[in-house]
């Protein structure tokens, strides 16, 4: 019975362990399969004509008489969406028509006067050029159709007027015949909704003031002035997004009273049923792909690139070089003194309360936040010791790696001392009696062979030196600037960007791919010094064993 | 200190006959009708003396390491007290007792191995060739290198086995390579392992067997070149052939060093030493001929010991 209990007992802990093992790879894949899932869309991914067309402008890579070929190709299935909308706009943007008669009035004037034409003719013709162009915005202000057509009429009679032929006033005509056809077509009362609406298709299309849109600002016309607006959609994933929204408005509506807004889609094309518009809609769904030619692209130049428009466009290069910058300028400090401090705790002093008092600090330091050290570095090494040492007082790399150092310091002593102490006593006896000193000892045969152990604690340092974001953010990482020319200056990192991406900007809610691209060659970086370290690890431990 | 090295020129006849007389007849002579463990110890070591001369230092000889009433004490605790003895050069002299009787105390006295243990405190005279070794002005390094150890466990350093050998002379100073070379084969041979080890210097020393091990640490204390060999129970974690091969070994070696074995074994003491210390309660009982100890020892004390009544 005892030993049936006790043999029940055993299996219920080994199901348990197994259990919490398969637990833990769970949550592993769970956490980490996304996050690696996305942030691979950084790298590859559907690059669009517009991702090629940024590449060549802004990183100089790629340029070609085939993309020159291919653009000119796009551009000549797009050539469709514009005419399109500039016919439907001259029917509806009523401001835009009247400020165009207008000058056109001004304009007439002055070619009159520059021809120096006789006094009484040239107050007759401006006469007449004023009361066309009174007519005409009558004519763009009503919203009668009749109306319209009489007083357009009116106004296309005096177009065969030889006093009008071959001068600006011909634009009167022009704009005449273009908002009769235009007007035949839509609902007039609707001017207003029409305009808003189209702002809202050009804004999906060619973007606005705050983001790009699926085509890129319209060839010939102004700049935005930041770079990210002058390209379309340059991945495909983002093209299917902003035809879905090109496809569907999205409103807001109160289901029932006092509930949370619900959102709601409605084609788009219904907004302007029956006007020369509509068939933009059918064109662009169908034609999508003529427009940017997708293809899968392989972006691995992503680790090199620096980024554009605060990680709008680019990479990770400036970030990875920082981070390591950091990490082996940390290491270089942490290493060296942690060995020397555990050695010194094990070899050099005996077990009495001043030496528990220590060991007893060191480890409350593994515990303190973070942030704390961070606000130490500050105020320690760039406030205090820099400036005494001839240093400007800044944040800059070396007050990073610094603040990082003593950040890990317990964790590389503690790892280090237990390591030394490890190290069989027989092993410096066997040293000691052939002569050498204590210091020879340690050097020669001691640290060999607590090496496996001292390497397990710089696999920990590291990790936490590369990865920890808090005590940078103070002493010497920052989000966007330029790349460091020394170790006084401040640099990007992985951690520190990582944390900017996902809070500081809103841009960046723009690009995903590059938020979790950030994070996961962050994860990356830490796998690859990892798996240096243990490699290592394992070879020495080969060779102190003598296999 | 070369000269150390080699053999004397004469060599004294003591191996050679031991070799010579054939082993056989002296086991018989060993069980002779006498009942108990105290015959066959005292018969093997009445057997190896009876073909020796008695007297196997030479007439006014120096004591290599002479100790005049010394004593060591681990705070207020003795760890040895008022030891009077002079060992002599080219023997074996073995330090038996129970556990906890100060004996392996005594013998890393010898090199100052106890420095290591806080609170240690020495009182008496103990002198390695005439130099005070607890003088204040004494260099531990020259001092560990005249007086070499072997320790209760092979100790090998996780380096090959050539960085083993070549540790010693590295410490002193030598960097030659070709030199190196030719102290690390002199002493693999001294500690008869050459012929195992030759064709892998470079393969690491844990690698090796126990007694390999053990017969490398030999090797790597002779590589100092030292005038003594302390040995610290050398045999204990060995199993009989490969703690036979060592016991040849001594043999070998006591003809140009001195040594002095701690050994829990007696039948070892018998067979292998020519003298003989029994330590008791941190303190030096007898010492005398290891066939008077085994056979007629003069103390109460020893006699219960080695017939095995009590330890």
């Amino acid at each position: 019975m005892n030993l049936r209990t006790r043999g029940a007992l055993d299996r219920v802990f080994t199901v348990l362990a197994g259990l919490s093992v398969v637990l833990l790879t769970l949550v592993l894949i769970g956490v980490l399969g996304p996050m690696v899932y996305r942030g691979s869309g950084a790298v590859l991914f559907g690059g669009t004509v517009e991702f090629r067309k940024m590449q060549r402008d802004l990183f100089k890579r790629g340029g070609s008489e085939a993309l020159d070929a291919e653009i000119a190709q796009t551009e000549e299935a797009r050539r469709e969406v514009y005419s399109l909308i500039d016919t439907f706009r001259k029917g509806i943007d009523i401001e835009a028509i009247s400020d165009a008669a207008r000058r056109i009035n001004r304009d007439f004037g002055e070619e009159l006067r520059f021809k120096g034409v006789a006094t009484e003719r040239y107050t007759e013709l401006r006469q007449r050029s004023r009361d066309i162009r009174d007519q005409l915005e009558a004519a763009f202000a009503s919203q009668d159709i009749n109306e319209i057509r009489t007083d357009l009429e009116s106004v296309l009679q005096s177009a065969d007027d030889p006093a009008f032929k071959g001068t600006g006033a011909e634009g009167y005509f022009k704009l005449a015949k273009d908002f009769l056809n235009a007007a035949e077509q839509v609902d007039l009362s609707k001017h207003h909704e029409y305009k808003a609406s189209l702002q809202e298709v050009e804004g999906i299309l060619f973007g606005s003031t705050e983001r790009p849109g699926l085509l890129g600002p319209r060839p010939g016309g102004p700049l935005p002035p930041l770079a990210m607006l002058h390209y379309g959609a340059t991945r495909w994933d983002q093209a299917r997004q902003l035809l879905h929204q090109f496809k569907y408005r999205q409103f807001w509506v109160e289901a029932e009273p006092n509930a949370p807004l619900v959102r709601r889609e409605e084609p788009r094309a219904a907004l302007f049923a029956g006007t020369s518009l509509e068939p933009l809609f059918g064109y662009i769904q169908a034609n999508a792909e003529k427009m940017l030619h997708p293809r899968f692209t392989v972006y691995w130049q992503y680790f090199l690139d620096d980024n554009v428009d605060s990680h709008y466009f680019g990479g990770v290069g400036p970030e990875i070089i920082g981070t390591l910058l950091i990490t082996v300028l940390g290491m270089a400090f942490v290493v060296p003194l942690g060995v020397i401090a555990a050695a010194y705790l094990v070899e050099c002093t005996a077990d009495n309360w001043v030496m528990r008092i220590i060991r007893m600090s060191i480890n409350t330091l593994a515990g303190v936040p973070s942030i704390v050290f961070g606000l130490f570095g500050l105020a320690f090494f760039i406030l205090f010791l820099f400036p005494r040492l001839g240093f400007e007082p800044k944040p800059c790399i070396l007050g990073a790696s610094m603040t990082l150092a003593v950040l890990t310091l317990p964790v590389m002593i503690r790892a280090s001392e237990e390591a030394i102490r490890m190290v069989p006593q027989s092993f410096k006896e066997g040293s000691l009696a052939l002569g050498a000193s204590k210091f020879r000892t340690f050097v020669t045969v001691t640290f060999p062979a607590a090496l496996p152990g001292i390497l397990t604690g710089m696999i920990l340092s590291l990790s936490r030196i590369a990865g920890e974001t808090a005590p940078i953010l103070f002493t010497g990482a920052v989000w966007i600037g330029p790349m460091a020319k020394s170790v006084f200056e401040p640099t990007r990192t992985l951690s520190r960007g990582s944390y900017g991406i996902a809070v500081e900007d809103r841009l960046a809610m723009m690009v995903p791919h590059n938020q979790y691209g950030m994070v996961v060659t962050l994860i990356l970086l830490i796998l690859v010094l990892n798996a240096m370290a243990i490699v290592l690890r394992s070879r020495v431990f080969k060779k102190l064993k003598g296999q | 200190m070369s000269s150390l090295m080699t053999p004397p020129s004469d060599p004294p006849p003591v191996e050679t006959q031991y070799l010579a007389s054939p082993p056989t007849e002296d086991r018989g002579k060993a069980t002779v009708p006498r009942p108990g463990s105290k015959m066959d110890i005292m018969a093997t070591a009445q057997n190896r003396k009876a073909t020796k001369p008695l007297e196997t230092v030479p007439a006014g000889e120096q004591a290599i390491i002479r100790s005049e009433r010394f004593s060591l004490y681990y705070g207020a605790k003795a760890g040895v007290k008022n030891i009077t003895m002079d060992i002599l050069p080219h023997m074996v002299t073995a330090i038996i007792g129970p556990s906890g009787c100060g004996k392996s105390t005594f013998l890393r006295s010898i090199n100052r191995m106890n420095d290591l243990i806080p609170h240690v405190r020495a009182e008496g005279r103990l002198a390695v060739d005439g130099q005070d070794v607890y003088d204040k002005r004494t260099n531990l390094v020259n001092l560990r290198q005249q007086v070499g150890m072997v320790f209760q466990k092979p100790n090998p350093f996780p380096k090959s086995i050539f960085d083993n050998i070549a540790y010693g002379p590295r410490l002193q100073g030598v960097r030659n390579k070709g030199q190196l070379q030719h102290v690390v084969e002199q002493s693999l041979k001294a500690a008869a392992i050459w012929d195992e080890v030759k064709d892998d210097l470079k393969k690491s020393a844990l690698a090796l067997s126990g007694g390999q091990q053990q017969r490398l640490c030999i090797a790597r204390a002779l590589a100092t070149r030292p005038r003594v060999l302390l040995m610290d129970e050398p045999c204990s974690a060995l199993d009989p052939i490969a703690t036979g091969r060592i016991e040849d070994l001594m043999e070998q070696l006591k003809t140009t060093y001195t040594i002095v074995i701690v050994t829990h074994n007696m039948q070892q003491a018998a067979r292998v030493s020519e003298r003989t210390a029994f330590f008791y309660m941190g303190e030096l009982i007898e010492y005398d001929r290891t066939a008077k100890i085994f056979r007629n020892p003069g103390k109460k004390e020893t006699e219960d010991y080695v017939t095995g009544r009590f330890g």
